[in-house]
């Protein structure tokens, strides 16, 4: 015979296999709550609460009731027991206790009757009810309490207990009165109170048991109870299809609602009839309503440019995008313009930016206006924009550049009576079946309005789709990415070459230089990447990583023992930036610089390009207490008036002339000249490119204070204090500059 | 014997109380003089005057073949139902003297020590203080009146006999029945110690056929609860002035028991009549002084011993309720 053991879990989920199907099922989804149920449910338990508590005053006001009751018939019920009882008392009358016996069974209320003797001791008693136990004698207190109230106007004590309240116990005394003798001869009914004579007797107890009129009073209540269910129930279900009815209105908002969540703003909503949810309907069509005037204010907003009303870069994106499938589908040509305003921050600096913005409204008019009407005309930012000129080829399109280079050279701004002629430079780029891809047309358009501006600003370049020329474009968008990333990634590095006293040979400060580590990991010279980062706009970021990290390693390396003073570049990008003097200011706090440790240098283009600009940035760099380098010196403009109103702290000597200066006359009397002004403008020279000693010599020889080069020293990685070697032998070889004849 | 100025005092105020009872009494003699009641109840005289011609058996001699001995009247204080007697009393005296005990002043033993140490012949006391303390001091015979329970203060002995405290039974029957002569069933409450009495009514009951229904009890408790099981039986209900089983209480609530019974009920004070009595059948104090003269005269007479123990009235007083009607049976 097998046995199979099996585990009673076993064994009950065998027998009752829904519960394992109960206990395997597994949550579907949350059960979600019923308004209905929820708001029956507070009208059924309130309705239940008050009933509840009505029926609770029903029983305790009828026990109230029944007890005042029990009061009076227990006085009643005393005074014939009392008469009943005295005359047991004083004759024993057989007849007295036959009807005191036929007195308690008259009531069935009446459990007991007892009579005790003036000292409590019960005498006797006359019981309804077989099983009750011997009458006890009086306590002390209850006899007290008994002799207290003779002759009083509820001549008895009732006990009941609260929870109890139907069963009582009664105590009275029995007493018997007499006239004061002889007071029936002179019978005054008003003094017979006065002359009354007392004699207590005994006392009767009396236990009640009012379970009769407790039970009809619990049986009423019972009904009371039945009653307020039914009602209760038959109310339940009213309410709830009243309530259904009622919230049916909300529950008719529900697909439009969901229809105005998935941003169908045009739903309709059915007019309610509740006064309340009509309110709701009111309130949803208004929401639709300003949802649709939000909408359509975000839409002008994301297709246009707030200032001027053209399309912004991000409409005129897709209307490129159309015009290249249109281009690629019916074979035809279009021409993309990148424009961008000659000198404008030149007004925007000297009139402020809201004449800047009055500026760029006239021109994105006379730029709408300058253009068919199917034409596209847009903003970029800035003081760029770009026109889509549809459906023309490349003479249509230089056509319409030149009209538009025309208009613009006619128009004049007038700012705070001062006349301002804008022009422009154009970049074009056609848009043919080659280049299909809107960027790569936006970028096209973009560097040949560069290039229109190197070569000299208002007029048209455009874009030359040659092999050697998309090769450079996309070298400089790979070197956008590639610097992008290095100013996100923190990936430049620094570089400090010494800068000596020629004199002494003694390092007095050194140059920061930036270098970026190529892909091979070799490092990349700035002259390789800084054009394309000037090109696309990202100087500042550079010049501002650049601030940042000299002050980081001027914390690092500085010692006691050695003062450590770095010379900074900074970009006319940088220079044109209104927060470069907070910038440099919270970096040196952060890193504890001395600005005086500090000098900037700033090439001779730059100063005579933004000359108001310059001058207020170099004040707040002076104010702080940093000093100034003019770079490059000797290769621009080079106005001396500059040099006296700028006050920079060196001159800085373009190397041009100190490369060739042994071998170039010309080159050496031009340095002198530079030292020589210097000197008197009270400005130390540095002189950079210096690869050999004989240089070195000679430049001192010209009056140059301060030396730079490969020869000085090479850019290492941290700043090194290193003495140049100059050798007598070299001082001697020094060649007279300028001959005493001359 | 008091000296004087005590004497004159006295005399003015007994002179005084005299004139009180005198005006007081005219209303009882007079009874077109009575006042009127406050209540509703109107005071109904009726003609008593063959009741009144009615005579007991004489007790004594005519008064003028003696002569009046010297009496003490001891009253329990001056209340109508004794200043009266003593007034109708002193009325029929020559020599005599007042003693009112309800004067705090002196004690009834003061009292009768000066009663004992005059030449005073017989003390007649009214009520039961007078009597209790005049039986138990005075060595002179005493005469007591106006007291219902005497056997209970043993007040009948060898040296005193009393006076009826109640009109004669049968007149007071006799007057119920010709107020209404529907009257056949009539009961008594008393106390103990009556046999005597009730023997005497249920004679005259008897003689104007009429039954009556008596019951002994002890306490006011138990004449209410006898008077309740009594009263659907009978046609009237007679009360005697037995204080010690009945109370203010239990009376006003067995007259009006009675009354929601349309029972009559014959009371012995006319100001019960207020209560709801029916009627009152109640003594006249001049028979009480003229019964008691008689009495004193047959004392002087040296047959004292001859004399029952109570004496019985003559006459009787019945006033009606005009508010109650009397039910033809």
């Amino acid at each position: 015979m097998m046995s199979v053991a099996i585990t009673a879990r076993d064994w009950v989920l065998g027998r009752y296999g829904w519960i394992r199907d109960r206990l395997n099922r597994k949550p579907t989804s949350v059960a979600k709550r019923v308004l209905v149920n929820e708001i029956l449910s507070i009208q059924v338990l309130s309705a239940a609460l008050f009933g509840g508590l009505a029926i609770a005053s029903l029983y305790w006001g009828g026990q109230w009731v029944l007890q005042d009751n029990y009061g009076r018939w227990a006085l009643q019920w005393t005074e014939e027991l009392n008469e009943l009882g005295s005359p047991l008392y004083l004759s024993d009358d057989e007849e007295a206790r036959i009807r005191l016996e036929s007195f308690v069974e008259r009531y069935p209320e009446i459990d007991r009757v007892s009579y005790f003797s003036k000292d409590g001791v019960a005498l006797f008693s006359v019981d309804n009810h077989d099983e009750l136990e011997a009458a006890k004698d009086l306590t002390a207190d209850k006899l007290d309490d008994a002799v207290a109230v003779i002759g009083e106007r509820k001549p008895y004590v009732m006990n009941s207990g609260f929870l109890n309240p139907r069963q009582f116990e009664i105590i009275a005394p029995v007493w018997t009165e007499s006239i004061v003798d002889d007071g029936l001869f002179d019978f005054d009914a008003a003094a017979l109170e006065a002359e009354t004579k007392t004699e207590l007797l005994g006392f009767v107890g009396i236990h009640l048991d009012f379970v009769i009129f407790h039970d009809r009073l619990l049986a009423n209540i019972k009904g009371a109870i039945l009653i307020l269910l039914v009602l209760l129930i038959a109310f339940a279900a009213y309410g709830r299809r009243a309530l259904q009815r009622a919230l049916s209105s909300i529950s008719d908002l529900e697909e439009p609602i969901r229809q105005l969540a998935k941003g169908n703003l045009g739903v309709k909503f059915e007019p309610a009839e509740h006064r309340e949810i009509s309110d709701i309907v009111e309130a949803l069509e208004n929401t639709a309503s300003a949802l649709s005037e939000r909408d359509a204010k975000l839409l002008e907003m994301a297709n246009h440019d707030s200032l001027t009303g053209l399309f912004n870069r991000r409409r005129f994106t897709e209307e490129l995008k159309k015009e290249i499938i249109s281009v690629m589908r019916k074979g035809h040509t279009s021409a993309l313009f990148f424009v961008d305003l000659d000198q404008f921050k030149y007004i925007n600096d000297a009139c402020g930016h809201p004449a800047g913005d009055r500026l760029i409204r006239k021109v994105a008019d006379e730029l709408d206006r300058s253009v068919r009407r199917d034409d596209v005309v847009a903003r970029f930012g800035g003081d760029e924009f770009a026109i889509l000129v549809r459906r023309t080829d490349i003479h249509g399109a230089t056509s319409s550049a030149e009209t538009i280079l025309s208009n613009m050279r006619r128009m004049a701004h007038i700012e705070d009576d001062r006349v301002f002629h804008v022009h422009c430079s154009i970049g074009m780029a056609m848009i043919t079946g080659d280049n299909l891809h809107y960027d790569e047309l936006i970028n096209q358009a973009d560097i040949a309005c560069r290039e229109a501006k190197s070569a000299g600003r208002n007029r048209l370049s455009i874009f030359e789709g040659s092999a050697d020329g998309r090769e450079k474009d996309t070298a400089d968008v790979g070197w956008m990415n590639r610097l992008r990333k290095a100013v996100d990634n923190d990936e430049f590095e620094l570089r400090f070459q010494p800068i000596n006293r020629i004199h002494t040979g003694e390092t007095t400060h050194h140059e920061v230089l930036i270098r970026l580590r190529g892909d091979d990991n070799n490092i990349v010279s700035p002259d390789a990447f800084l054009p394309s980062a000037i090109r696309f706009g990202l100087m500042t970021e550079i010049d501002f990583w650049m601030i940042e990290n000299a002050a980081k390693a001027y914390s690092v390396y500085s010692v006691p023992a050695r003062t450590l003073r770095f010379s900074i570049n900074l970009s006319a990008n940088a220079f044109e930036n209104d927060d470069l003097v907070a910038h440099i200011e919270t970096c040196f706090e952060k890193y504890k610089v001395d600005p005086k440790d500090i000098t900037f240098e700033i090439t001779e283009s730059l100063a005579i390009r933004h000359p108001l600009h310059v001058e207020r940035q170099i004040a707040a760099l002076r104010d702080m207490g940093c000093r100034l380098a003019l770079d490059d010196f000797g290769t621009g403009y080079s106005s001396f008036s500059y040099l006296q109103k700028l006050q920079f702290d060196y001159i800085k000597i373009d190397g041009t002339f100190v490369e060739d200066l042994m071998n170039n006359p010309v080159d050496q009397k031009m340095i002198k000249l530079i030292a020589e002004i210097g000197a008197e403008a009270g400005m130390e020279t540095v002189a950079e490119y210096v690869q050999d000693a004989e240089s070195l010599a000679l430049l001192e020889e010209l009056g140059v204070d301060l030396a730079q080069g490969y020869f000085v020293g090479r850019p290492t990685k941290t700043p090194m204090h290193k003495s140049t070697p100059i050798s007598l032998d070299s001082r001697r070889m020094r060649i007279p500059v300028f001959p005493q004849s001359s | 014997m008091p000296r004087n100025g005590t004497r004159i005092s006295k005399s003015i105020t007994y002179a005084l109380i005299l004139v009180g009872i005198l005006l007081s009494g005219c209303a009882t003699l007079f009874p077109d003089a009575v006042p009127q009641p406050v209540e509703p109840p109107e005071i109904v005289v009726v003609d008593t005057t063959p009741l009144e011609t009615i005579k007991v058996t004489p007790l004594i001699r005519k008064p003028w073949e003696f002569e009046l001995p010297s009496v003490a009247i001891v009253i329990t204080n001056n209340q109508p139902a004794y200043a009266d007697v003593a007034v109708e009393l002193a009325e029929r005296l020559e020599n005599y003297e007042v003693y009112d005990l309800g004067d705090d002043s002196r004690p009834p033993v003061s009292v009768l020590r000066q009663i004992n140490d005059s030449n005073t012949d017989i003390v007649v006391a009214i009520g039961l203080r007078a009597a209790q303390s005049s039986v138990a001091m005075s060595d002179k015979p005493v005469i007591f009146s106006q007291v219902f329970n005497h056997q209970d203060h043993d007040l009948l002995s060898e040296n005193s006999r009393g006076v009826a405290a109640i009109p004669p039974l049968d007149a007071q029957i006799a007057a119920w029945k010709k107020i209404d002569p529907t009257l056949v069933r009539v009961g008594v409450i008393i106390g103990e110690g009556h046999e005597e009495l009730i023997e005497q009514a249920r004679l005259a009951a008897e003689r104007h056929e009429i039954e009556l229904r008596v019951q002994v009890t002890h306490s006011d408790q138990e004449t209410l609860y006898f008077f309740r099981r009594m009263i659907r039986d009978i046609d009237g209900f007679w009360l005697f002035p037995d204080n010690r089983i009945l109370s203010g209480r239990v009376l006003q609530e067995m007259l009006d028991d009675a009354n929601r019974q349309q029972v009559p009920v014959a009371v012995p004070s006319v100001s019960m009549l207020k209560l709801g009595a029916s009627l009152s059948i109640t003594t006249v104090a001049e028979d009480i002084a003229r019964t008691i003269v008689k009495v004193i005269r047959e004392i002087k007479s040296g047959r004292l011993e001859e004399l029952p123990p109570i004496t019985q009235l003559s006459e009787i007083r019945v006033e009606t309720n005009g508010a109650i009607q009397v039910v033809e049976r």
